[in-house]
Order: structure tokens, then sequence, then C-alpha cells
């Protein structure tokens, strides 16, 4: 079944070092390698209309600059290029290395999607491959384990890429246009009507608006602020563990105040780093425990929602609390348990939290629905032991693969056990390879980053149609061509928000004006 | 009795869906039956007699670019017509005709009398005959009982049909007309899922009792448009004025003191009306702080004083009605000719059909018009003509046909009905198609004339008009291509001072033609006995009728848009047209949700666009019943082959 769009995604896998990989599906892969590649665009005759590709040798590693643009060299990597139907897929396919991190593999995404392509859904290489006859038909099963998997994995991710400031504003937005679009096409739809839309000025007071505040947002996600965030992981645990300890470490930077007194640390403290170009945001938070202190209550409540909004934490105890030996991976029984009754409460504590917060707010109840669909998700956690160097430990890491039910609902999942010391520094490298595996991502398993590039690219598009819409509406007055414009501005913005269809504009029309007669 | 004669199609009801079906179904040559209440009221409309509008007008013209009559007989009796939405652009252009109703009725009546391989008949029906799992004929209600390969249903208003007027009811198909009682009740006890909506109408106004000297008069379009492609100005009958009153607020208070006595809000009339076409008691309640609304006096025909107060359709008691009307600039000695009504029916789900308009459940069965959940004549009228279609089709084994949603307006109606359903009262609005630019009323004659050529429903003559158009469109459009303006030339000085245009260089005619000050006919006409500097004289573009001007320009300004558009279409095409058999089991697709296979469940979608249309289904859902069905097909390929090898 020959499909007439071109896919891209980082195809670069869990824990593979230095090297990314964008993978390329699709009929415009040759014309996306021609704008890429300089290789090509050197060897290329001016006068040969066809020839140019000649150049780009089938199944075999080309050496090239991957170009931003004519002037701009985004990287040097490599180039491979597999033709129709002997691809992966069955279509034709390009595979573009390079060494860059992540940061640098996004640039190179975003030049193969401004090239025609579009970010390819969770499993969408696999189920090309599969609907092109290159898997065997007892996979059919795998495959759609891997489509569901790997969309409920993204639908996760876009609620968390979706939390906080950049969710509200987006939904503001979707808000604005759609009443744009209400009176545009109210306007189309309905001349008969004793108002005209078009020229009502509550109208152009809603462009305006729509248009500055959409520029704003832009101007936001350019400066690349919603990538920086990327993996957001919390430290977590009990007073005097080493949380502060340990982002200092991790950061390589004095940056929070480290005592021997239980409760040093009172707010939330963020810190940005890169791990091989992965960025990764920092928690520091307040240990947890029972305390009386309104400045440290204050702390542990602050410390209780970073957790709950976390995409992983690490919770720290210091290892010389435990009769651990040391040549064996075994967690001593009740440990787990132990922190499995402290996340709980956590949770409880949180939700009771959240609950009297929206109380107080009514309009921010989307913000609860969203958390409350956290709650049935799975909170991952990492057992950091610190302090190996207090006793005779060694640094070390290994799998606990644990999942204990919380009392709240929802699962606990312990992934890794990593014996280390802040203060040393032994383990941390370890502790470092981890998080990094964590923050990559693959094919079929979505993370925050990439929906973040999801919702960038949509919000892009979006922006492009709009400012065409408005150049219509001044210059020519054609208001079809501008609803046109706004229609294709709002189907961008809905894989963010969601679809407004065609019915719901005009439910929200007659809801709104009088009309009809 | 057994009718002596079988049928090839047998159209039930004839409205505005069951005379196009008719004419459809006997235009390709399917021996066909039209059987309804009364010969007297084929054509009928029920409700105001106005065709086309925004969105409707497009609907019309494209039923005639298929060889409907609809478009022609508007021409026929159009007494008013405007273009709405003339100053903005051509696809929100809408053509819009005031019919006079008897001379509506009786061009309908004799398109039909004049159809050759059509027959008939005054009977209501009663029931319809099924073996196993297909229709088989009808039986009427004084017990006649005819046979035919299929069944067009087109019973409009009728099925179940109860007329309110405030507290008091009566069982009615509309005003003056019988339900069909029998027969609602026996479709009840089929496969169909039944459901209720409602629909009003004013009080009409004796036009001699009505003060027009302090109305605003609104007259019609000169020129006037036309609606059919065939059609002239010299079709059109006497043309009159139309005027405009308005509500105050004497008239909401008469109105909101009886909201008691209002069957609407008091819980007896339980189908829901349109929200588009709400009655004047549900404006008076929801819009409460307006404190006027408009009200259009629209005459009934040229031979009757009768006018039609489009704006106060109502179900309040008569006495009410009298009084509010009373309360309203020029009606203070109005006298009510009819009284206003409310009337519900029954509706069945459209998702239960095809996009043929066949049902699922019973073969050979066709439903079409209002019956299916729209309202309006136009959305009948294309119904029904697609029915006709494929019920003729069936009986000579061919493949139905309807056209897709970037086709035709027809197209997102029936995909709307079939894929979302409705729970109201369905119209047509330009916003419901994502191809708005390219669903014009102008290019309804390009997107479906050739379909209707190719499945025999366009004849000769309409085709060689039709060709015609086209090649002086396409040579016009080369000729703009080959022509230049140089600096120099006198042309290049006049469109310099015509429109003041900042032509530094030459260009090309079809270059200035993008420009947005550039009008077409009034290029050509300053280019009209120029020669330029090199002796090009521009001759060849001379000559051209307004269609082809008028779609020549549009082309070109769209341009980049509907270049767009189609990309859109073409890319998506191919996956769209990917079926789903009918037994196709959602239990086995792992992955689904259930929430999405219950969707999927409720619709049954034929191929995988109409499932991915279906609100609330997702990309991946998609992508598991593509997984799915290629390896059923997969499995199931080795099986046909052996059949192949079989036979
Ligand atoms: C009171 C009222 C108000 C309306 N208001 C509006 C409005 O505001 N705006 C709007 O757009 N549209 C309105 N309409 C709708 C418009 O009239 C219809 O949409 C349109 O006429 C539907 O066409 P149809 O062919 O489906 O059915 P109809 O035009 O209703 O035709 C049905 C035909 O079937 C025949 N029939 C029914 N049962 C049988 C039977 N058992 N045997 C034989 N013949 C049968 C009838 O005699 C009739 O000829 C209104 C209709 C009514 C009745
Ligand atoms: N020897 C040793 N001491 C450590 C290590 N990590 C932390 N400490 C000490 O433990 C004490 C507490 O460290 P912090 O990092 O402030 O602990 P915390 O968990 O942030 O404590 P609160 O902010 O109070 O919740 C300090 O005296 C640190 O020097 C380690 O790996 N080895
Ligand atoms: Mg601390």
């Amino acid at each position: 079944m020959a499909t007439s769009d071109t896919i891209a995604a980082i195809a670069t896998p869990n824990g593979s070092g230095g090297v990314g990989v964008i993978r390329v599906s699709g009929p415009a892969c040759k014309s996306i390698a021609q704008s890429i590649c300089k290789v090509l665009q050197s060897a290329a005759p001016a006068s040969s209309c066809t020839g140019q590709l000649t150049a780009l040798p089938q199944r075999s590693a080309t050496l090239t600059d991957f170009l931003g643009s004519p002037a701009e060299v985004i990287d040097t990597g490599i180039v491979l290029f597999f033709s129709t139907p002997n691809s992966y897929t069955g279509e034709d396919v390009l595979e573009l290395q390079a060494h860059g991190g992540r940061v640098v593999m996004d640039m190179l995404l975003q030049r193969v999607l401004s090239l025609g392509a579009r970010m390819a859904r969770p499993g969408e290489f696999t189920e090309r491959a599969y609907l092109n006859g290159k898997l065997d038909l007892s996979q059919a099963e795998a495959v759609s384990d891997l489509i569901n998997s790997g969309s409920a994995a993204a639908a996760r991710a876009a609620v968390k890429s979706l939390q906080g400031e950049f969710s509200q504003r987006v939904h503001a937005l979707t808000e604005e246009l759609t009443n744009l679009r209400i009176y545009m096409e109210a306007a189309l739809d309905f001349p008969e009507e004793e108002i005209d839309f078009l020229a009502s000025e509550e109208m152009h007071q809603r462009a305006t608006s729509l248009r500055r505040n959409f520029a704003k947002l832009l101007e936001t996600t350019r400066q690349g602020q919603l990538l920086r965030d990327g993996l957001t992981v919390v430290i977590a645990g009990k007073p005097n563990a080493g949380k502060s300890s340990l982002l200092n470490r991790l950061t390589g930077e004095a940056t929070a105040i480290v005592t021997d007194i239980k409760g040093t640390t009172r707010d939330l403290l963020r810190e940005r780093i890169q791990l091989d170009g992965l960025p990764v945001q920092l928690i520091d938070t307040a240990g947890l425990r029972a305390s009386q202190d309104p400045v440290e209550q204050e702390g542990i409540r602050r410390a209780i929602l970073a957790i709950r909004e976390a995409d992983r934490v690490l919770w720290i105890e210091d290892i010389n609390q435990f009769d651990i030996e040391d040549d064996t991976a075994r967690i001593p029984s009740g440990l787990l348990a132990g922190i499995e009754s402290q996340v709980s409460e956590v949770f409880r504590l949180c939700d009771l939290l959240i609950n009297e917060s929206a109380s107080m707010v009514e309009s921010r109840a989307p913000d609860k629905e969203r958390m409350g669909e956290a709650k049935a998700e799975t909170l991952v956690v990492d057992l950091v032991l610190n302090k190996t160097d207090l006793g005779s430990h060694d640094a070390g890491l290994f799998s606990l693969d644990e999942r204990l039910p919380l009392d709240t609902g929802g699962f606990l999942r312990f992934e890794r056990c990593i014996k280390l010391s802040a203060i040393t520094g032994e383990g941390i490298g370890l502790l470092q390879t981890h998080l990094k595996q964590q923050a990559g991502y693959d094919d079929a398993s979505e993370d925050v980053f990439i929906a973040r590039r999801r919702h960038i690219v949509a919000l892009e598009s979006a922006a492009k149609s709009l400012e065409q819409g408005f150049s219509q509406l001044e210059n020519q007055y054609s208001p079809e061509l501008a609803a046109e414009d706004f229609r294709l501005a709002q189907q961008a913005l809905g894989e963010i928000t969601g679809e407004v269809s065609s019915d719901d504009l005009l439910g929200l029309i007659f809801a709104g004006f009088c009309i009809g007669k | 009795m057994n009718y002596p004669d079988k049928f090839d199609v047998i159209v039930v009801g004839g409205g505005h869906a069951g005379t196009e079906a008719a004419l459809a179904a006997a235009r390709v040559g399917a021996n066909t039956l039209l059987l309804s209440h009364n010969i007297e009221t084929l054509g009928q409309m029920s409700c105001n007699p106005a065709i086309g509008g925004i969105g409707k007008g497009h609907l019309v013209k494209e039923i005639d670019a298929l060889g409907g009559v609809m478009g022609r007989a508007a021409d026929a009796a159009g007494i008013h017509i405007r273009t709405l939405n003339a100053r903005k652009g051509a696809a929100v252009r809408a053509t819009r005709a005031q019919a006079d109703r008897a001379l509506y009725k009786a061009f309908v009546r004799r398109a039909l009398e004049s159809q050759p391989q059509l027959t008939l008949f005054q009977q209501a029906v009663a029931d319809l005959t099924i073996e196993g799992e297909q229709v088989t004929g009808v039986t009427t209600e004084t017990g006649i009982s005819f046979s035919a390969a299929t069944v067009v249903l087109t019973a409009g208003t009728f099925l179940a049909g109860k007329i309110h007027v405030g507290q008091a009811n009566t069982s009615a198909g509309r005003a003056g007309d019988p339900s069909s009682t029998q027969l609602a009740e026996r479709l009840r006890e089929m496969p169909f899922r039944v459901e209720r909506l409602k629909t009003g109408t004013p009080p009409r106004i004796d036009g001699r009792s009505i003060d027009y000297s302090n109305l605003e008069s609104q007259p019609g379009d000169e020129p006037r448009p036309v609606f059919s492609f065939l059609g002239t100005r010299d079709d059109h009958p006497r043309q009159v004025c139309c005027h405009i009153t308005h509500t105050n607020e004497h008239t909401h208070d008469i109105i909101r003191n009886a909201l008691d006595r209002s069957p609407l809000f008091s819980g007896e009339i339980e189908g829901i009306g349109p929200r588009y076409c709400p009655s004047i008691e549900d404006k008076v309640v929801r819009f409460a702080d307006r404190t006027s609304h408009q009200i259009f006096i629209e005459p009934e025909g040229l031979d009757t004083p009768e006018i039609y107060p489009n704006g106060i359709s109502t179900s309040l008691p008569f006495d009410v009605q009298l009084n509010y009307v009373r309360s309203i600039t020029g009606f203070e000695k109005a006298h009510i000719t009819r009284p206003g009504y409310a009337i519900e029916y029954d509706f069945f789900d459209p998702r239960d059909l095809h996009a043929s308009l066949e049902t699922k459940a019973i073969r050979g069965l066709y439903f079409a018009g209002q019956i299916n959940g729209t309202t309006g004549y136009e959305e009948a009228a294309a119904q029904g003509l697609i029915a006709g279609l494929n019920a003729a089709r069936q009986t000579k084994d061919r493949e139905p046909w309807s056209p897709r949603r970037d086709e035709a307006y027809i197209g997102v109606l029936i995909d709307d009905l079939i894929t979302r359903g409705t729970n109201e009262p369905y119209r047509m609005f330009t916003s419901r198609a994502e191809y708005r630019l390219l669903l014009r009323e102008d290019n309804a004659d390009m997107r479906l004339t050739p379909h209707g050529r190719e499945l025999g429903l366009v004849n000769d003559v309409r085709w060689q008009a039709f060709e015609t158009k086209q090649l002086a469109a396409s040579t016009l459009e080369s000729a703009l291509q080959d022509y230049w303006v140089k600096p120099g030339d006198e042309l290049f000085a006049k469109l310099t001072a015509d429109n003041g245009l900042a032509l530094n260089r030459q260009r090309r005619f079809s270059e200035l033609l993008k420009m947005p000050e550039v009008k077409l006919a009034r290029l050509l006409e300053l280019a009209e006995n120029e020669v330029s500097a090199d002796k090009q004289d521009y001759s060849n573009l001379s000559g051209f009728s307004e269609a082809v001007i008028e779609q020549v320009e549009i082309r070109a300004k769209y341009a980049g848009y509907l270049g767009r558009q189609q990309e859109d279409i073409d890319r998506s095409r191919r996956q769209q047209e990917i079926n789903l058999p009918e037994s196709f089991d959602y239990s086995r697709v792992i992955g689904l949700s259930n929430e999405v296979r219950q969707k999927l469940l409720d619709t049954r979608p034929d191929n995988i666009g109409q499932a991915a249309r279906i609100p609330g289904m997702t990309p991946a859902a998609i992508s598991l019943l593509l997984v799915h069905l290629k390896q059923r097909n997969q499995l199931a390929a080795p099986a046909i082959d052996e059949a192949a090898t079989a036979s």
C-alpha cells in the first residue's frame, strides 16, 4: 500500500552514546537528502535534471555535512539511503547519523520536517513495514502492540509536556482562535443577519489580541525554553539523606546549601543540566518528615507537588541506615515497602492539596483534571543509596523492577538501585548513564521531549497559517480565504488541544448569536 | 391485488427527495414507479417557497450539474432572485430564489410527466415487502401490491407526523395532509434506529392586510443570477419585491406571557428542532436581551396574496399568534390565512446507511430526504438524486456511486450523515465543507457533469453545453498565457491608470490576473481593439461568456489555495478508499479501546476514510484497523485464489 506522505523521527536506540539517527521514510526522501546533504549538492552538475541522486549510493555510508540552509552546517555525519522496495519500510528510506547531542538532533529533525516530512507517530515505521509486506504475517500482534503502547506513551508524554504555563497558554490561544473563527464562519454562513460580523469591532479586537498572544508564545518557544526542560527528575527522601549534595554533584557546582542539620532545604531548587546534550531538569526538595515548623511545612508541601509532577523520582536513602551486604544486589525486605507507604502518603497529601486549591480557584479546574489523569499513572522511582564512602560499600547499579500498588491508586515502579557517594562522586557515572538512557527515546515510546517537539511543530504551522490569514483579511478582504487559513491553523493546534469540528463551531455560533429565521 | 407490471425501482413519496429520485432512476434507464399520497402535491414546498441560500444554492447547482430538476424549476418559478455574499469571494457566494409555489410545483409535475420510463401513481404506502434481507416491493393502504427490485423511501415529515398548535395536537404529515401511521409502525419493527425530530413554520398572512408604507423594501438583484447551467434570465417569471420588518418589545412581552401555553416549553414536544431555525418563542427566551428580531416578508407567489413572514415560526396557540403578529409594524391589521405550527416526525439514524443511501440492514431499500434527519428541500433533493441513481444501478448490477467530500456538497452531506449521524435536523452550511474553496457554485458543472455523463444522468444537450464551456475556458486560459503587456503599449498605460497598478515591467496577462486589483472582465474590455507595440492584437481575447470569464478568473485568484487543498486530497485518498468489509469483526482487532470499538460498531463504516471521520477516532485506532485488515486479507487471499481457480 503506497502512502504519499513522508514521515521522520529521531530513531536513536536508548543508551547509544554520542551518535543519533534520524530516520525518514516516504517519497520525499530523495529531495530531502538533496537539500540537506552537502555532498549531493556539490556533486550535482547544474544542468543534469535527474542525475543528482546518482551521487547518493544505495545502502552504503557517505560522509557529509548536514545543512540547515545553504550556508549553515548543523553537523557532520553519515547519510544512508535505501530505495524502495529494498528498505525496512518498503519505501524510500533515508538515515541521517549525526554526532551532536539531542539539541543538534532536534535541529536536524526540524530541518527534515521543514522539507516536507511530518513527524512519525509512535510505531509508524514498523506499521509501514508491516503494511508493505516487509514483516511476516504472524507479527500483526506485535505490530499492534507497538502501535498501542506507543500511542499510550505518547499520550502520557503529551500530558506531561502540556503541564503548567505552556498548557494554559496553548489552551487560551485555541479558545481565542475558536472565537475568532466563530465570527468568520458566522459572517460567511449567515450574511442575512443584522450584525456584520466581519466589520464588528469585537472581531477586530479579537484578531489583534490573538495575533499578539500567538507571537508572544512563539517567541518563547523559539528561544527554546520549552525544549530546554527535557526530563524532570525530582530528588526526594528523608532529611539529611544527601539530596542537596547529590544535586551539587550532578550540576558540578555548590548550588544548594548543604549542612548536617536536618531540614536544611526548604524551597524547591531547580537546576538544568545536560547529559550529552539531553536536557534534564533536576529539582531538589525539602526532606520529608513530620514537622511543626511552618516554613518547613510549606517546603514539604512544595516537595509533594513536585513529586507528583515528576517524570521520575530519585529516592535517596543513607545506605548506612540499612543492613546491606555489599556483594549482593539484595535489598532488605521492608525498605521498598517503607518507601511505598511514604509515597502513598505523599500522594494522599497531594490530592488533598490539589482539591483544596481547586476549590479555592475554580478557574484552574482543567489543571486539576489533568492531575487527576496523572493519578492512575505509574510513578517511576530509582532508589539511590547514598554515602557508600562511610561504610565498606562499593558503588554499583542493579535492576529492581518491582511494581508495588499504591494505597491511593496507581503503581509505584522501582526501576534501578544505584549505590553511590554524593561526596566522593563514586558511582555518579552510573547514575548519569542511567538518566541519559531514560531521557533517550526510540521509535516506539515517546518521551516529553518528542511530545514538545510535536507541539512546537504544530504551533509553528498554526502560526504560519494565522499570519497568512491576517494578511488576507488586511489586504484583500477575502474572508473565505482568511477563513481557510484560520481553519488550517485550528487544525494544527488541534494536534495539541483536540479537534474542533465544524459542528462544534456551528454549535458555538448558535449558542452565541441569535441566528436563523 | 398484485399489480401486474414489475418495476425496477419504486420511489415512495413525491416531495423533493422523491421527485429527484424518480427522475434520476428513470433517466439512467430504470423502469420506475413513483408512489405518492397525492399527485396534486408532487414537488410541493411544505414550508417557505424559497430555493437556495448559503450551502443550499451549492447543492442546487450540483443537482443541476447531474441533470436534476431543482435548478430549472427554481429558474422557472423564481420571483425574487439574489446572490447572497455577493461581496465576498466566489466560494461562499450562493444563489437564492423566492419561488412562486404554484409555478414550481407545475414545473416539477411537467418534468415528471414527460420523463420516459417513469410511471406515477397516487396511493399511500402502508408496508414494504421484504424477503429475507431483501426488499421486493410495497403494499398500499388499499391493498395493492407492487413489486420491484429496489425501493427508495422518501416519506419526509409524514412518518408518525404530529402537528402542534398550542396545547392541541393532531396527527398529520404537514398541514392539510395525512400522516403515514401504518408505514411508520411497520418501519419501527425493522432493524433501524428511530428517533424523533421537530420543525416549525410561521403563520401565513394575507398580503392585502399588510401596510407596507413604513417597511424597508428589498428588491432582487439585477442582473439576476440564474440557477441552472442550462438556464437563462429569460426563464424567469415577473419579479417582485420582498420587505423587512421587525418584532419589538411588545411582541416579546406577548410571547413571554404565553410561554406556559407553548408545547415547546411545556414538554409536549420531545423532538429536537433545528438550532439555526429557532421558533420565535425560542429566540425570545434564549436571547432575552434582544429587543427586536428581523422578519423577511416573502411573497408565496404571483397569483396569491399570501405572504410568508420569515422569522416568526411558532407553535404557540392561535390567539397568541394573532396577538403577536398584530403587534408588529405593518402587521397591525394583518389577517392570518393559516396558523403556524410545529411538527414532530420519525427519522432514521443515518449511520444505518451506506454512502449509496442503501440501508445496511435491508438490501435494495434506500432512504432519502427528511427521514434521514435532514431538513430543507435542497438537502432532500440531493439525497433523492443519489438514492434514485443507486437504486437503478443496483438493478443493473452496477457499483453504487456517491460523490466524495472533495467533489461535492452532496458528498459532504451524505458523509456527515453516515459517519456522524445527527441529533437535530441537519442543514447544509459552507463551514461543513473542509474543501469549501473547491466546492463552489460556479464550478459545480466541472466537478460533477462529467461524472453525470458517465453515469447516464446527463443528456446530450447538457453535455454539449458543458463541453463548449470547458473548451472556451481552456482557450481563454491559454490565450492569457500567450499574451504580454509591455511598457510602451497603450494598454500598459491604460491599466496603470485604471487600477493604480505599479506595473514596472512587462507582464503576461495570466500574471496580471493573479493580482487582486485586476478584474478579468475589465482587463478584456480594456484590451479589446488594442494592438501592442510589437503588433500583437488581442482579438483572441474577446467573445467569451460571463460564465467562462468568471470561471477563469476564480481559478486564477484561488490558485494557491486550490493547489494546497488538492495536495491534501491526493495525500489521503488511497488510504481513505480501503474498504472495510461488512463482516469485519472489531472485537478481533488487537488493542482497540472499548470506547473506539463501540463507536465503530455504532457506525459500521464502509471504508477507512469513513472510519477516520467518526468523531473521537484516533490515528492509532486507524493504524490498528489497517494492520488487522492486512493480516485478514493475507489470510483470506489464498482462499480467494482457490475460489478463482475452482470456477
Ligand atoms: C412545518 C414544516 C416546516 C418546515 N420548516 C422548514 C424550515 O424552516 N427550513 C427548511 O429548510 N425546511 C423546512 N421544512 C422542511 C422541508 O419542507 C423538507 O425538508 C423537505 O420538504 C423534505 O423533502 P422530502 O422529499 O424528504 O419530504 P417531503 O417534502 O415532506 O415529501 C414527502 C412526500 O412523501 C409523501 N408520502 C409520505 N408518506 C407516504 C406514504 N406512506 N405513501 C406515499 N407517499 C407518502 C408525501 O405525500 C410527500 O409527497 C419544513 C417542513 C415542514 C413540514
Ligand atoms: N560521607 C558522606 N556524607 C554525605 C554524603 N552525602 C551527604 N553527606 C552529608 O550529609 C549531610 C546532609 O547532606 P544534605 O545534602 O544537606 O542532605 P539533604 O538530604 O539535602 O538534607 P535536607 O535538605 O535537610 O533534607 C551533610 O552533612 C552532607 O555533607 C555522602 O555521600 N557521603
Ligand atoms: Mg537539602
